[in-house]
């Protein structure tokens, strides 16, 4: 235990979230940069009821799941009476890269980004794994373009028929229509509709559905697609809070998403229909002509990075201009007093 | 160039293919084109002639500004040249590097309606296309005229057939709207000029090393490949015994 906390050398302060601290940290033993998640402890109150849940996921689910596009959990370490967890460490994500108005994002770098989350996804499906909070902002990249799903804070296991879930989950705007009805039985499908809404995302800009109540954000949801009905959606007057809208014309995609090519509008057709089985799963989403048409997707090392990563890797070599500068500079002197 | 489309629409099976043959308009904008909106005009969605996924469009849907198309590598639409109110043209390019694009077509927009200018390698073929179709149906009218009989030789007989020739020009003159007019064969005799004096050609040189005047003799100005087909054609002629007989009937 002991020589744990040593091993983590802290760098500098990343972020505070509700639950914890994250630090850069440097692992003495590996010499790897990784990221250390310290869970707050919160009241007294809290604490008498042990861990916090949501690290506890974390750790729970975490230390079995091992795929590139899921963010590893290297080490988990008690100090008194906090946890921390030891993550890869992850420069930016997808929230960051979407924000950046001087990045362009082409067909190439989407395609890239789409088949790593999707290839991580599946992997977590197949494994009876649903995150249940996919959004940009938890889909991190590293600076070799690597993604990574990360924050597993409300991953849940699937698959048992009779266990009920909170339909409380996902944020908002990336929230599939079943759960905004208060389905409490559902499957992957909540994470097929967060994948195509940030698809959207970076063909747009900006949120596709931004809403500002559970009302508002299937209003905009209708508003694209048409209202739902008993035909296309079985079963869906059954779900508890389900009510009828005002009808709506549906707009095809490719009005919204201009520049999206025809294989692309029908990846999204395929993540974004209102009924909930009808919805692509990972592999049949990975098999569809988009992901092996041309453009090929941008090999990692050729993604776009922000601004603020991009800064500190190009002072290095300025600096060492300024230097060569110098060094030149002094000779020239040199030769004016032959 | 706007004899073009007729011109290839000839070749069956190619003309819903080929963008030559084609041309765009929405009536609906043509009084308000101005430079400005030029662009928009052309990335309508129902221009056969744009392509939707290029970066013009991608930074239109990412929000982001124009001058970004400069760092981005793929196609692109230019506005190359502009003749106010009448004659806009837009150039399709492929982007590299912020310095390098490689041109892939042009695009006029003359009163409003779209079309792709053709390269020269279609203005060519057309030229010689029509060239040896005029020039083989000369001599197909002209055989229908031979005559022979074992003991008089070849002979011309124009007086049997008079009505069905006259009939024949009657159906010439119909198609004789499609090629070009007088002031298109004179601007694109120009510009032909003056490509030929960007890029002189590389063969007329070698020749003029030795004796100077043959070499002068073929390197006529401009359409020396026209030319030269003519010349094989008349070899032909020459070949052939009707003209041989001429005199004699005359």
């Amino acid at each position: 235990m002991s020589n744990k906390l040593t091993r983590y050398e802290k760098i500098e302060f990343l972020g505070e979230g509700q639950f914890a601290t994250v630090y850069k940290a440097r692992d003495v033993e590996t010499d790897n940069i990784v990221a250390v998640k310290k869970i707050k402890m919160g009241s007294r109150q809290e604490a008498q009821d042990g861990i916090n849940r949501t690290a506890l996921r974390e750790i729970k689910l975490l230390q079995e799941l091992h795929h590139r596009n899921v963010i590893g959990l290297l080490d988990v370490f008690g100090h008194m009476s906090n946890v921390s967890l030891v993550f890869d460490f992850m420069d930016t994500d997808l929230e960051v890269i979407i924000k950046d108005n001087t990045i362009i994002l082409t067909t190439g770098n989407i395609k890239a980004y789409i088949i790593q989350t999707l290839q991580g996804l599946d992997y977590l499906h197949r494994n009876w794994v649903l995150h249940r909070d996919l959004k940009p902002n938890n889909l991190l990249v590293n600076s070799n373009g690597v993604l990574k799903i990360g924050d597993f804070g409300l991953a849940k296991l699937y698959g048992s028929p009779n266990r009920i879930n909170t339909h409380q989950v996902v944020t908002r705007w990336y929230r599939c229509p079943e759960l905004l009805f208060g389905a409490k039985l559902y499957s992957t499908g909540v994470d097929m509709w967060a994948v195509g809404c940030i698809l959207a995302e970076l063909l747009l800009r900006v949120p596709l559905f931004p809403g500002e109540s559970d009302l508002d954000q299937l209003t905009k949801i209708f508003a694209v697609f048409g209202n739902p009905t008993e035909e296309n959606w079985p079963g869906l007057k059954s779900l508890s809070d389900y009510v009828e809208f005002k009808p709506f014309t549906p707009i095809p995609l490719k009005n919204i998403f201009t520049a999206a090519g025809d294989d692309l509008l029908d990846v999204l057709e395929g993540l974004l229909v209102l009924n909930p089985l009808k919805r692509f799963e990972c592999s049949k989403c990975l098999a569809m002509p988009f992901f092996s048409n041309k453009p090929a997707p941008t090999p990692g090392s050729k993604l776009p990075l922000p601004q603020n990563i991009r800064k500190t890797e190009v002072e290095r070599p300025t600096l060492k201009r300024k230097l060569l500068d110098a060094v030149e500079g002094g000779s020239l002197s040199k030769r004016l007093f032959f | 160039m706007a004899m073009m489309p007729g011109r290839l629409g000839m070749v069956p099976g190619a003309i819903p293919e080929n963008p030559l043959s084609l041309s765009w308009h929405d009536s609906a904008w043509i009084p308000i084109l101005n430079t400005a909106n030029v662009m928009d005009y052309f990335s309508e969605r129902s221009n056969p002639f744009f392509d939707r996924t290029c970066n013009n469009e991608i930074v239109k849907m990412q929000r982001l500004t124009p001058d970004q198309l400069q760092n981005m590598t793929g196609l692109e639409y230019v506005l190359l040249h502009v003749q106010e109110p009448i004659l806009y043209v837009i150039r399709k390019q492929h982007r590299h590097s912020p310095q390098q694009v490689t041109p892939l077509a042009d695009y006029y927009i003359i009163a409003g309606v779209v079309y792709q200018a053709p390269d020269l390698a279609s203005v060519l073929n057309s030229r010689l296309l029509s060239a040896v179709h005029h020039l083989q149906s000369s001599f197909e009218e002209v055989a229908s005229f031979a005559r022979y009989h074992p003991s008089k030789g070849y002979s011309w007989d124009f007086k049997s057939q008079k009505n069905t020739t006259d009939k024949a020009k009657s159906k010439d003159e119909k198609p004789r709207e499609e090629p070009s007019s007088l002031f298109q064969r004179q601007r694109v005799d120009m510009l032909l000029g003056e490509l030929i004096k960007k890029f002189p050609l590389p063969t007329p040189p070698q020749p003029k090393t030795t004796p100077a005047a043959p070499s002068s003799k073929t390197g006529v100005e401009n359409g020396t490949s026209e030319s030269k087909e003519i010349k094989t054609e008349n070899a032909q002629e020459k070949i052939k015994p009707p003209p041989e007989k001429k005199p004699r009937l005359n």
